[in-house]
This record gives structure tokens, C-alpha cells and sequence, in this order.
């Protein structure tokens, strides 16, 4: 799916998976830490949006 | 392939005559010249509107779902592309392997019905190609799972599947998302893509239910590509290359962009896979099944 999303012209920043289990609040944390400040280096979306003209 | 429809119709008069099925499906000619398409058979004294020729392009394994829940017999024409998407269908449960008689087809390549329409409406300039876009790099032009064959043995054609693929991975971010966007802003959203495909066999699909609706039905180029994601992902590992959606898109897009990048990755996330060529049980589609060393990258 990254991958895929990737090839569409996504910024793979954008989609990340990890398995975490309900045990692991500190990796949660961690990792959510992480994807915001991925997705804060790429900046706002503007694809794939119903918007899209 | 001259000989073809003569060999067809003494096999399907010799299968109907016996009892042995109920049923044949294969082609009949439409009302052009370069039409030929799907028939049901169910009368031997019938079997004389059949015929295999280089129009044969319909992918008759589409038809098998519509007769899962009959229990008769069905004797039927596969080209290689077909056979492996009867494979598929046994697969996937839809159509017991005992219920079926294939007659198989070793497939020079057939000629595209659409491109002579098009090209005897004058709306059209371009002259028809002598094989289809679906048949120029076709790995299995010989059926792999039949009862018995129709013709010489083909060579496939040359392996540039992935050529497409590789020049839109060569290009930028942007550049893939504004040339994606474009090419779906045509979409019509006629499903025709989904009906002709083989690999679409759910009961119920996922883009005709509207409680919840999962992709929004309007013909904007983001929910146009949104369909288009989720049907290539739902048959990523299924998809069997007939390239029938392409072919069947009144609007042309170049759908089998999609499938083939699922292709490549599940190739290489899984693989080496291709979908539908045996029926052993290591065949399952990757994303059919489980394993403790499957990849974490695929999803």
C-alpha cells in the first residue's frame, strides 16, 4: 500500500503502519511523536482531496 | 487458427450429444465481422453458431460467476489468460473444479473487436492493430489447466509487462499525481472495469453498497482515483493480466498501470507470485493467507 500510494505520488511520510500492542503506551507515544513530525516536515496535504480541481 | 472453430464445434457437439455437460460457453459471431461474442450453448444442434477465431477476445471466465449457485455442468473455451482466471475462480471457491470441462485454446493473440469499431465508425483514424494492447506481452498464451487443447503450441511474447510501470516510477512525486489525476478526471464510473473482471467476483461489492458508503459515487477525478485504488488493491494478488478492464474502459485509462505496479510489489514483497497458473495449495494468492514471515513492507 506504501508503495503503492508511493507510486500515485504520495508522500510516503505521509502513510505509516506499526504494529503496537495495547501494552505498549510508550511506544504509541513514540511513534505518533514520530509521524507528526514527519508530516509536518512535508507540510499540508493537497492531493487526493475532494477539493481537487 | 482456421481450424479452430471446426475442432470447437465437433468437441462441444461430442460433449452435449454425451451429456456430459449441460452447458457450453464460448463465442458466437455478433453483428460485425470483428465481433465475436460470448455464447451459451445448451442445444448440440446449436453448436454450429460457434466459433474461435482471432475476435475472440472476451474473457468467458467473467461468465462463470453468474452459474455458482446451479450445480449442472459447464464445458468451457479458455485462452491462456481465461485459464488462469478459472483458476482463480476455483481458487476462490466460486466454481468447483468437477464442474467444469475446459476446452483450452493455445492462443497466438487475439485481435482487439474495439479498435475495428472504432475505426469503421470514421471517428476514429487509428487502423487496427493486428494483436491487442492486452496480447503483445502475454507470458501464457497456452491455457494452463484444461481437459483437452485446441491448437499448436505458442510462444509467449516478449516480457516487457513492466516497461509503463517502470517509466512512472521514473518520474517525480508530482509529476506521478498530476498525470494519474488527469487520466482519471475521464472515468464515467460505468464499472465496466469491475464488471469485466475476473478477479471481481465478490457477491456483494464493496462500490455498490451505499450503508456506509465506503467511495463517494460523484465522477470527480479524486473519487474517480479512490475507486480506482481500492478495486486495484481488492485484487492485488488476483489480478491474472487479462487486461480486460483496460480494454473494456470506454474512456481509456490505462488501468493496467495500476494492476501491474500491484503485480510488481506483491512479486516482490511475496513472491516471485503470479496469480491463477496452478491450483497446488502454495498457489494461494499472498494476501489470501497467512505467514508468520510475511513482509511488514506490503501494507
Amino acid at each position: 500500500m506504501k508503495s503503492f500510494l508511493q507510486y500515485l505520488g504520495i508522500e510516503p511520510e505521509r502513510y505509516q503502519l506499526a504494529w503496537i500492542s495495547g501494552s505498549e503506551g510508550q511506544k504509541f507515544a513514540d511513534i505518533m511523536t514520530h509521524v507528526v513530525a514527519e508530516v509536518k516536515k512535508v507540510g499540508p496535504n493537497r492531493k487526493l482531496r475532494e477539493e481537487h480541481e | 487458427m482456421s481450424d479452430y472453430t471446426a475442432k470447437a464445434r465437433e468437441i462441444a457437439k461430442k460433449l452435449l450429444q454425451d451429456g456430459t455437460v449441460a452447458m457450453v460457453l464460448g463465442w458466437e459471431k455478433g453483428d460485425e465481422p470483428f465481433v465475436s461474442a460470448p455464447a451459451v450453448i445448451r442445444d448440440a444442434a446449436d453448436v454450429d453458431r460457434l466459433v474461435v477465431d482471432e475476435y475472440c477476445i472476451h474473457d468467458l471466465a467473467t461468465l462463470l460467476p453468474d452459474y455458482r449457485d446451479r450445480s449442472e455442468k459447464i464445458a468451457i473455451f479458455a485462452k491462456g489468460c481465461d485459464s488462469r482466471g478459472i483458476v482463480r475462480l476455483i481458487q476462490d471457491r466460486v466454481m468447483p473444479r468437477d464442474r467444469l470441462y475446459i476446452i483450452g485454446i493455445n492462443c497466438p493473440g487475439m485481435k482487439d473487436p474495439n479498435e475495428f469499431i472504432r475505426a469503421a465508425s470514421g471517428l476514429s483514424k487509428a487502423k487496427p492493430a493486428d494483436k491487442a494492447v492486452k496480447c503483445l506481452y502475454c507470458q501464457y498464451p497456452n491455457p494452463v489447466l484444461y481437459d483437452e487443447v485446441i491448437g499448436e503450441i505458442q510462444q509467449p511474447g516478449e516480457d516487457k509487462r513492466f516497461a509503463e510501470v517502470d517509466k512512472i516510477e521514473s518520474m517525480s512525486a508530482d509529476e506521478r499525481y498530476e498525470f494519474f489525476i488527469k487520466e482519471f478526471s475521464r472515468c464515467i464510473r460505468c464499472y465496466a472495469c469491475r464488471n469485466a473482471c475476473v478477479a471481481c467476483n465478490c457477491r456483494t461489492c464493496i462500490f455498490d453498497e451505499t450503508k456506509p458508503q465506503w467511495v463517494g459515487r460523484s465522477t470527480d477525478p479524486v473519487n474517480n482515483i479512490l475507486y480506482q485504488i481500492v478495486r486495484s488493491m481488492h485484487v492485488a494478488g488476483r489480478c491474472v493480466e487479462c487486461g480486460e478492464c483496460e480494454r473494456a474502459c470506454p474512456v481509456g485509462i490505462p488501468l493496467m498501470l495500476f494492476n501491474r505496479k500491484l503485480i510488481k510489489d506483491v512479486d516482490k514483497f511475496f513472491g516471485p507470485y503470479q496469480a491463477g497458473i496452478s491450483l497446488e495449495d502454495d498457489a494461494v494468492p499472498p494476501l489470501s493467507r497467512y505467514r508468520v514471515d510475511d513482509p511488514d513492507e506490503f501494507m
